[in-house]
């Protein structure tokens, strides 16, 4: 049984009050989370200070414009807050964040994490053709059946961590049939519960014990879909050949390790002149091969920012979101990464004192590994 | 892949300078029989080698990348080995899963009075490399 | 001013063409090879995949019959390619580089910019049609690949990316050679040199520069007049639609701020961007001051001050080349808006970027008189 503040409006509405409450009270003196920037749609994190500005939020909103993992180590990198921010974002943006914590690259400090099930969300390209609004009804439809809306990235679909870890407050999207009368906030932490004992919020908001929903049938649909998903990539994904082939087309933007939370380096070594080929490597090269691709590193690239992040890959799908040339990257690195995930039998982001595998050891172990 | 008995196969070999350099050392006062194969790389320590190291020599053609150190527990700087350890099993599964091959590469620990280990090591895993035969990345052109 | 071409010489070297363009240029860069005029090219050729194209350097010559020196694509911008094999030195092959006017043209803004050395490279550039827009390409290669086929032979340039559409330099010379196709009967081009080391390796291959290239020139001027008026009205018009800042932070506000455009353009040749460094990353309690002095702001704030601070840097050297909106995952008109800001700033200095080797880039220099309307007058 967890305790649950209740707050008789649509989800949508009653996060957007309780937000406002929050400001209003000075319990936060920010709130992080997705806002409409306009008429066109546009939809885009923000941080915001006076609660007016909180009627266009859209808290929920199926879209990860960037990993919001990544903005809160923008946000907090060069040291904590002094003031308690609200922040908003999703499970897999929040296991990022609090990866990024371990890597030192953010603090957790004065952050309140709400976070909901999540039922996914779109890709970006259907920003700019405008299909997402014509999707939204579809997509509340059938989360509240606990059915998998269609037309969601790959990522999401394929997505079994859909029940955040760390949060302070969360609210069950999946399954929920009450969405549109009923905004439930179930408290989950110390933080949680000191916030809810608040006269305040007392004076406010009813509070009962409720039971959290069960969603192993949801889960199995992504389980199911993930099996689908990866067996298909297989086959395509064997050998240098199958490599070749998918990474082929790449343009070697490096915006996949750019928006990738889990890519925090200042200098990616393959931008760094260590990466770079002098003449006499270019010479060597053609000796060789009789011909060179150029700029080379295509694999060199992919296959060493799996070694790098493969242990800590979330797969949010951000990496996906901005090739601009479709590389099914997000399902390449969640595959690999869960493999390797698997061998330590960690998940990225679950817990904030578990050590991410490459950074510690057991003496005895892996001693196949070695002959 | 083809076979070939005049094949010998170029093995990038890791050593670190504590032991395994100078087991292969004494491998050599002793003049015990190793394979020409190898081309040796002394590093201060196994975990100086950064997968990114095993990955380029790979992606280079390098038949097979063979990573040695101190046994666990012997690692000169307490813990290196360890790590090394983690890391080469995440390099090598990332190679397994993608199909790639991941019998190329090999870790062994070698401790400086090791000779005959590093003789058989080299000798057995050459054998290996060249049951595999030629490592088609070093003649692709779009890597 | 004419800034559709610019070969400094009149006459020309007549090839007939066997079989299709593609292979003749092919046949003519093996002769030039197997008779060491070249140790090796860098060309387009199509990924093993079929499903796109890239730059390889090659010195198997065999490899030249699978190479595309007009790829209906730009995956990378070519000025990239040759940055890669010369930014760590020039090494000692003589390698002929076969690209598009405007990748000539930002790798000759590359080498006054330091990032590239042209002591062993030869620039030949060809006859451009336009390309099509990179993320449309790959839906569906084998289709679009037939479609661009078509186009170039009806010279219909609906297909190509709207930088490409009104581009009024696709046959600019600004290398050593160029490849001309336009005004020339179906079975053959010129070869035009532009500078001595041009004229030098027709020379070696024995071919002499005595024909008439006037209808080139011709065609050439008549394009480049009909693209100048299109690109004046497709500005005017993007002009408008952005005239305030408000206007122009909305075309941006899909941007999520990956900054692909900058890695995928040629002139922003920065190990580390500024907008990228140290500088953009503040405390949490400033960006929460700043919050608090508007009640909101987006996150990252940093969308305006990158474009615009982007625009500073290098409009003065942007080829308009339209990389940068390829790489786009948002379909944000990047290049159609930096290629207007750049035909201004440049304008400022009569200047065109990627024209001359010798004209120094205009931020490098200065002029005593000039430019007195741009200061306060006191007086
Ligand atoms: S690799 Fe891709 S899916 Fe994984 S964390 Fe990075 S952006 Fe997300
Ligand atoms: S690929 Fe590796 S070096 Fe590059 S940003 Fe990611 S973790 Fe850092
Ligand atoms: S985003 Fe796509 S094109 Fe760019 S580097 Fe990554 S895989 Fe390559
Ligand atoms: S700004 Fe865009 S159009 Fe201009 S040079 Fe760079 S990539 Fe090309
Ligand atoms: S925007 Fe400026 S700092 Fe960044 S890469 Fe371009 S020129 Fe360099
Ligand atoms: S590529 Fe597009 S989305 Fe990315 S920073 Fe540039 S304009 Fe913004
Ligand atoms: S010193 Fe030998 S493995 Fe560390």
């Amino acid at each position: 049984m967890t305790k649950v503040l209740t707050i008789n409006q649509s989800v949508e509405m009653g996060i957007r009050e309780f937000l406002k409450f929050l400001l209003d009270k000075s319990k936060v003196k920010g709130v992080f989370t997705l806002k409409k920037l306009n008429k066109g749609g546009d939809v885009a994190y923000s941080l915001i200070t006076r609660s007016d500005e909180l009627k266009d939020t859209v808290p929920f909103f199926p879209l990860m414009p960037i990993n919001a993992g990544k903005l809160l180590s923008r946000f907090t990198m060069n040291g904590a807050t002094s003031e308690p921010v609200a922040v908003v974002l999703k499970p897999c943006e929040l296991r990022a964040f609090i990866e990024l914590v371990k890597l030192e690259q953010g603090f957790l400090e004065n952050i309140m994490f709400i976070s909901a099930t999540c039922g996914g969300v779109y890709p970006l390209n259907m920003v700019h053709d405008g299909t997402i609004d014509k999707n939204l009804s579809q997509y509340w439809t059938a989360i509240k059946k606990e059915e998998i809306p269609p037309n969601l990235r790959p990522a999401c679909k394929a997505c079994t961590e859909f029940i955040p870890y760390n949060t302070d407050m969360t609210i069950n999207l999946v399954g929920n049939k009450t969405l549109d009368s009923q905004c439930e906030i179930f408290i989950e932490s110390k933080k949680g519960e000191e916030l809810a004992k608040d006269k305040d919020i007392k004076k406010k908001y009813s509070e009962k014990e409720s039971k959290k929903k069960n969603l192993d049938n949801f889960r199995g649909k992504r389980e199911a879909e993930k099996k689908k998903i990866f067996d298909e990539i297989t086959p395509k994904l064997t050998g240098m050949d199958g490599l070749i082939n998918i990474f082929g087309k790449c343009i070697g933007c490096h915006g996949c390790s750019k928006v990738c939370p889990i890519c925090y380096c200042k200098l990616c070594e393959f931008e760094s002149s260590d990466s770079e080929y002098g003449p006499s490597h270019y010479e060597s090269e053609l000796r060789r091969r009789g011909a060179v691709r150029v700029p080379p590193n295509t694999l060199y690239y992919h296959l060493g920012r799996l070694s790098h992040i493969a242990i800590s890959c979330v797969g949010c799908g951000s990496c996906e979101d901005v090739c601009p040339v479709d590389i099914p990257l997000s399902i390449i690195f969640k595959k690999i990464g869960e493999s390797v995930q698997h061998m330590f039998e960690y998940i990225p982001g679950k817990s904030i004192t578990e050590k991410i595998p490459l950074t510690t050891f057991k003496e005895k172990e892996l001693t196949e590994i070695e002959k | 892949m083809k076979k070939d008995d005049d094949f010998m196969p170029k093995i990038l070999t890791f050593l670190c300078n504590w032991c395994s350099y100078a087991g292969a050392d004494l491998a050599g006062t002793s003049r015990l029989k190793y394979p020409t194969s190898i081309i040796p790389i002394r590093v201060m320590c196994s975990s100086r080698v950064d997968p990114l190291f095993i990955l380029k020599g790979y992606l280079n053609g390098a038949d097979g990348v063979l990573l040695t150190g101190c046994h666990p527990g012997d690692c000169h700087y307490q813990s290196g080995n360890y790590h090394t350890r983690r890391r080469f099993a995440v390099l090598k599964k990332i190679f397994e899963n993608l199909g790639l091959e991941h019998e190329r590469l090999r870790l062994s620990w070698i401790s400086a009075s090791e000779g005959q280990k590093y003789a058989k090591i080299t000798t057995e895993f050459t054998q290996k490399i060249k049951e595999l035969g030629k490592n088609s990345t070093g003649t692709e052109i779009f890597l | 001013m004419n800034n559709s071409s610019d070969s400094s010489e009149d006459k020309g070297v007549v090839i007939q063409v066997k079989n299709t363009q593609k292979e003749t240029v092919n046949d003519f860069l093996k002769k030039a090879m197997e008779q060491g005029v070249f140790d090796a090219v860098l060309i387009s050729m199509k990924v093993p995949a079929g499903d796109s194209f890239a730059y390889v350097l090659l010195t198997d010559k065999e490899l030249l019959k699978d190479t595309f020196p007009l790829p209906p694509i730009m995956s990378v911008q070519g000025a990239k390619a040759i940055s890669s094999i010369t930014r760590r030195g020039k090494g000692n092959k003589k390698i002929a580089a076969i690209m598009r006017p405007c990748e000539i043209r930002a790798t000759v803004e590359l080498t006054k910019l330091g990032q590239i050395d042209l002591d062993n490279i030869v620039l030949i550039s060809m006859d451009c049609f336009g390309v099509m827009p990179t993320p449309s390409f790959i839906k569906d290669p084998e289709k679009s690949l037939k479609k661009f086929e078509d186009a170039i032979r009806i010279e219909d340039d609906t297909v190509m990316r709207p930088v490409c559409r009104i581009c009024d330099k696709s046959s600019m010379v600004a290398g050593d050679l160029h490849i001309g196709t336009r005004g020339v009967q179906k079975d053959a081009f010129f070869i035009v040199s532009n500078t001595k080391k041009g004229k030098d390796i027709l020379d070696k291959l024995g071919l002499i520069s005595n024909k008439n290239i006037d209808t080139w020139l011709a065609k050439v001027k008549e394009n480049a007049k009909e693209k100048q008026k299109k690109r004046k009205q497709a500005h005017k018009d993007l002009q408008s639609s952005i005239k305030n800042l408000d206007k122009f932070l909305d075309t941006f506000s899909h941007c999520i701020n990956c900054h692909n455009c900058m890695r995928a353009c040629p002139i922003c040749c920065c190990r580390v961007c500024y907008f990228d460094s140290d500088k953009m990353k503040h405390p949490s309690d400033d960006y929460l001051r700043i919050a608090k002095s508007k009640g909101s702001i987006r996150f990252l704030p940093d969308t305006t001050i990158f474009h615009i601070g982007r625009m500073v840097h290098m409009s003065l050297s942007c080829v308009s080349c339209g990389s940068c909106e390829d790489a786009c995952p948002m379909s944000i008109p990047v290049a159609q808006l930096f290629s207007m800001t750049a035909d201004e700033t440049q304008g400022l200095f009569d200047y065109i970027a990627g024209k001359s080797l010798e004209e120094p880039l205009p931020l490098t220099t200065f002029i005593k008189e000039e430019l007195s309307e741009v200061e306060d007058v006191h007086d």
